[in-house]
């Protein structure tokens, strides 16, 4: 972070371009040929271990829209505030910059909490947030544009390969204690169900819980043939080591996960997940030369050989452009522009061709589903054809056919 | 019926081990050091550092975090605490500055970012500590399943609490220190060097978290912010078991370990952790000196 | 010695005086932006009030005043999640936040009553007089019970601190798992503004600007009078020494429970003022982080000063916010706030009111209206 900070900093001056301004002396946007935009990440607290490499990829995105000549000719500066993993904060320092800094977009927050404890400034203050997260769904702001995904696009491919190729019969569901987990287990018990198979058991843990080993001991006795976790953060990596502690193996009993990625597999060290499924639309594996480049670039850029790319930080790095792409395409920048713009823009991301959702404003994505291999890295072991429809809604009965959340909103009685 | 016994007794392992340090330091000088758990981080990342700049294993990086811990905490009994005897609330404040001050600076590599320099092992993100291989296996007697790695914890922390009663009760420090700790003047009077021993006993303490760290690398992340949590468990520990008492807070751990292993088997680990929490408030309610209380008061 | 005292008295007015005037002014000079973030830290500083009430004056240690806080939240904002239009499932006669229609059961009859289990406790706080005499109930009863149960079995000490972390502990456990009915991590967002005679408390405007001061001043004052009486006094005996105030007949709890019940309710008014400012309640506002934080304000603005500890709240959090923005020192800030921490306890024990206090004592000594020997430091503790 402070690498591209300085880096900033030093394009700044050399382009004289009000690197001078200090964000709290209130800097405009427009002026003299730059245009600040917001970016609202913890760089401390808990939570910094996954936001950070959020905050590097943003910039990187920024610094390479800038070298490229800016945003409708004007240099992008960014504005970067710490919401140091506290929702307090998060809702302290977007009210900072949407109404003191008056950014026309702030890419940010990475939990739903500071989501939600954000959403009241965007929202009633007519600013835009762009938010890079996979989420429980369940929203229809028109002042966020979600390029993370949404259930339907982790689950829907995943249960039926699971139980269909896999042919597993008996799911233990596990999830950390919150919104997300909870959400995506409602939808993946629909799943099951339609697809002819049970769940014995729906266990949660607290956020941040490491101890597992009551939880593994209970999966061993509850006769599942296959684990789906929803478990989040460093709780992962204490999990997964449990489970092969306990003699658990992923050939005969594997853990299929919804957030498991690249970060925590590299933390835990590869040998305790190899074998294990995660499905999820980016794996730092796709042969694509998009991702090559994005990879080889985010290597560079943080001065580190063996950085990892995952999914989130990658739709932190697509979703700057995505605004670029608006920006143009409305030759404008403000929010209000933008969100007319933005619906239908496309995108060569490393994660593939990507589409902006005019009904909803979250992404086309494909799902893709991989094996973790010994070297930490995924092997894809199978996708969706094409890129399915955003639905935040899935768990309550939307289909493309019955949208629940439309361009006009949200039809609420349909809920 | 072992099974649920076993995982009862590691987690009390865990329990005590972050505790022991916590007990030493509390029970004999009165200090609450809200720093303990980013001592035991320290100690992690002295584990992984090893572990990548001198190929140490995770077993040999043991000693080595205890005596950088130590030292660690031996300057901030020098710096800080020192000077904070006759005011042991505010060590409650000054450690939590320390804290912050500690997680701070392994994120920012001790200011090395600020010249844009990476150096790895240290920084906002997870490290990881691989464990040696045989402690990744498991051997199963019946339908017992033998973890090596939960084994040696327990065995780990059984040795530090049997290591640390022996300095405390057969060894002249041990007897400086509890002298200290029934009446630190008439200590004194009795020429007993009082700034020494308590700047040995709060290294000492430090050093404890320190292994604890290393240990609790091996089955969770290791990350700036991995102590915050470890601090308030440890705390409650030392107070259901009573202040003061080494055996107490053994026992605490025990007890407190076996009721989540329990409670979290049969029903879930939310639920294990509200009972745990209302215990403690039952159990100080009930008696407000602890379980385990020889001090007279 | 009486012309000390009056030394000392009318210092201590005219340092009262300056801050409600200062508060008062503010918007004359800041813009909507800077007052509402003014408005966030006047209730961090109502916080630093209800600490040193407790730990200075009453030398308990609550180290779960955040549970009062969240407390508080939560009611105001029930009931201001229930006046909002966008977040209400419409067309039913008791229309359900739109959270308890995703988390509920499939099949779960869509109405307030019976939705989830416990959800009917929401009914009455379709009623803004409701939720806001709640406001000032629950964390008063709350407080009372436990202040009742801690002190008339005479616990004190750490073991008063461990028994309020381990509740507020308990409580966000028990709100995060309850999601179906608290909306769990997530918290109460999409909130309605409160509303008096048809006036909307918009956070970004200078009329809530104004109900967060008048509240910070009102409670300022009022806890400053409750101390100076009678009641107050045997408070601080008790702090001094407990065993005394016993022998010389003071029922030593009674004073110690309505003590703790009124930093309680305080804490409790603070939330409330808090999420009409950010539109957000959240579980996070029971972490112990934060409970800590504001004991830590408390200390660095004088633990023995209400007005010292509001004015510490009020300073760390803007000084953390200036440290936090500025480029230089974004990425140290946390390590500078560390160290000012570990600075002020080992320099400046009674904080900074403590500080200002002999500044002043001193100045008046030299202006000649007192002797510069007699300089009245308080004991440390």
């Amino acid at each position: 972070m402070t690498f591209s900070r300085r880096q900033f900093l030093k394009t700044g001056s050399a382009l004289g371009a009000g690197a001078l301004s200090a964000p709290f002396l209130g800097s405009r946007a427009f002026a003299a040929g730059t245009i600040d935009v917001g970016v609202l990440f913890s760089a401390t607290g808990g939570l910094s271990i996954i936001e950070d490499s959020m905050q590097k990829a943003t910039l990187m995105a920024i610094e390479e829209i800038n070298a490229a000549g800016g945003v409708n000719g004007m240099q992008v500066k960014p504005v970067i505030e710490d919401g140091a993993s506290d929702p307090k904060t998060f809702n302290e320092k977007a009210s900072k910059l949407v109404l003191q800094d008056r950014v026309p977009a702030v890419f940010g927050c990475y939990t739903s909490a500071s989501r939600k404890a954000v959403l009241p400034v965007f929202e009633k203050r007519k600013n835009l947030l762009f938010y890079p997260t996979y989420y429980e769904g369940s929203e229809c702001s028109k002042n966020v544009v979600y390029t993370g995904s949404a259930p339907n696009q982790q689950l829907d491919v995943f249960i039926p390969w699971i139980i269909k190729t896999l042919g597993k019969k008996k799911f233990f569901i596990v999830g950390s204690n919150y919104i997300y987990p909870r959400e995506m287990s409602k939808v993946c018990k629909i799943l099951i169900e339609q697809n002819g198979a049970e769940w014995v058991a729906d266990e949660y843990l607290e956020l941040g819980h490491s101890e597992w080993g009551a939880m593994v001991s209970k999966i061993k006795d509850s006769g599942c043939d296959v684990v789906l976790s929803n478990v989040v953060g460093d709780s992962v990596v204490a999990f997964y080591r449990e489970f092969k502690n306990q003699g658990l193996d992923h050939a005969t009993l594997p853990i299929c996960a919804s957030v498991t990625s690249e970060i925590e597999i590299a933390a835990m060290g590869p040998e305790y997940a190899a074998g294990s499924y995660t499905s999820f639309p980016y794996f730092q594996s796709i042969d694509t030369p998009e991702n090559q480049t994005f990879v080889e670039n985010y290597r560079k850029f943080t001065n580190d050989p063996k950085a990892v790319t995952h999914f989130a930080m990658m739709s932190c790095y697509m979703q700057v452009y995505l605004w670029k792409l608006a920006a143009e395409k409305a030759a404008a920048t403000e929010p209000k522009a933008i969100i007319g713009a933005i619906g239908g823009v496309e995108f060569d991301a490393p994660v593939g061709k990507v589409k902006v959702d005019p009904d909803n404003l979250h992404l086309y994505l494909t799902p893709r589903i991989a094996q973790w291999q010994a070297d930490g890295q995924s092997k894809i072991v199978d996708a969706a054809p094409a890129p399915i429809k955003p639905l935040p809604y899935s768990a309550y009965g939307e289909t493309a056919e019955n949208l629940f959340c439309t361009g006009s909103g949200l039809d609420s009685t349909k809920l | 019926m072992a099974d649920t016994l076993f995982i009862g007794l590691s987690l009390a392992s865990i329990l005590l081990l972050v505790a022991l340090g916590l007990s030493i330091i509390f029970g004999s000088m009165g200090v609450i050091n809200m720093a303990h758990g980013e001592l035991a981080m320290i100690g992690a990342y002295t584990a992984v550092l090893s572990g990548i700049y001198l190929h140490l294993n995770l077993i040999a990086a043991i000693p080595l975090a205890f005596l950088v811990t130590a030292g660690v905490g031996w300057l901030i009994e020098r710096l800080v605490i020192r000077h904070l005897y006759k005011r042991i609330m505010d060590t409650l404040l000054a450690t939590w500055g320390i804290a912050l001050l500690l997680q701070q600076a392994i994120r920012l590599q001790f200011g090395a970012t600020f010249f844009g320099v990476n150096i790895p092992g240290l920084g906002t993100g997870l490290q990881n500590v691989s464990l040696p291989a045989f402690f990744q296996q498991s051997w199963k007697i019946g339908d017992f399943v033998i973890q090596p790695y939960r084994s040696f914890i327990i065995l780990v922390t059984i040795a530090l609490a049997v290591a640390t009663w022996a300095l405390l009760y057969k060894t002249r420090w041990g007897i400086q220190v509890r002298a200290i700790m029934r009446n630190p003047e008439m200590a004194a009077a009795c020429g007993i060097d009082v700034r020494k021993v308590s700047s040995m006993t709060f290294a000492y303490g430090s050093g404890l978290a320190g292994v604890a760290g290393v240990l609790l690398a091996g089955f969770k992340t290791v990350s700036p912010e991995m102590g915050a949590t470890l601090v308030v468990d440890g705390f409650m520990v030392v107070v259901v078991g009573g202040v003061g008492s080494l055996v107490g807070t053994a026992a605490a751990a025990g007890i407190l370990g076996e009721i989540n292993g329990i409670v979290s088997l049969v029903s879930n680990d939310i639920l294990a952790r509200a009972v745990v929490l209302a215990l403690v408030i039952g159990v100080i309610m009930w008696k407000p000196t602890g379980l385990f209380n020889f001090k007279g008061r | 010695m009486k012309l000390r005292l009056t030394t000392r008295g009318a210092l201590e007015a005219a340092a009262y005086g300056t801050f409600i005037l200062v508060i008062l002014l503010l918007p004359t000079v800041a813009d909507v932006f800077w007052l509402n973030r003014f408005a966030k830290y006047l209730v961090y500083g109502m916080l630093g009030i209800a600490v040193a009430l407790s730990w200075g004056y009453a030398g308990v240690l609550n180290l779960g005043q955040g549970l009062f806080f969240g407390l508080g939240a939560y009611m105001v904002a029930m009931t201001l999640k229930l006046q909002s239009e966008t977040s209400m499932q419409q067309g039913a006669d008791t229309p359900i936040p739109d959270f308890m229609a995703w988390n509920s059961q499939p099949g779960a009859l869509k109405d307030l009553c019976c939705i989830a289990p416990g959800s009917w406790l929401w009914i009455p706080f379709q009623s803004q007089a409701f939720g806001i005499a709640m406001v000032l109930l629950v964390p008063t009863a709350v407080a009372f019970l436990i202040g009742w149960s801690i002190f008339r079995l005479r616990i004190s000490g750490v073991f008063i601190s461990i028994i309020t972390l381990a509740l507020v502990l308990l409580v966000r456990l028990l709100i995060v798992d309850w999601q179906p009915v608290t909306n769990g991590f997530n918290g109460l967002t999409d909130l309605g503004w409160l509303t008096f005679g048809g006036f909307e408390f918009d956070p970004y405007v200078v009329p809530t600007y104004y109900l967060v001061a008048f509240g910070t001043v009102a409670v300022l004052l009022l806890t400053r009078l409750l101390v100076a009486t009678r009641a107050g006094l045997v408070l601080q005996a008790t702090r001094d020494d407990a065993n005394r105030a016993r022998y010389l007949g003071y029922d030593v709890a009674r004073y110690q429970v309505f003590f703790f019940t009124v930093s309680g309710l305080i804490a409790g008014i603070a939330g409330a003022f808090y999420v009409i400012a950010s539109e957000f309640a959240s579980p996070t506002f029971l972490d112990l982080t934060f409970s800590v934080s504001m004991v830590v304000w408390a200390a660095v603005g004088g633990r023995n000063s209400l007005l010292g500890a509001c004015i510490g709240a009020i300073l760390i959090n803007t000084i953390q916010a200036t440290v936090s923005e500025s480029e230089m020192l974004a990425e140290a800030w946390k390590a500078i706030i560390g160290l000012i921490f570990v600075l002020v306890v080992l320099f400046l024990p009674r904080g900074i009111a403590g500080l200002a206090r002999d500044i002043a004592m001193r100045l008046a000594a030299l202006l000649g209206r007192g002797t510069p020997a007699a300089q009245p430091l308080q004991k440390s503790e």
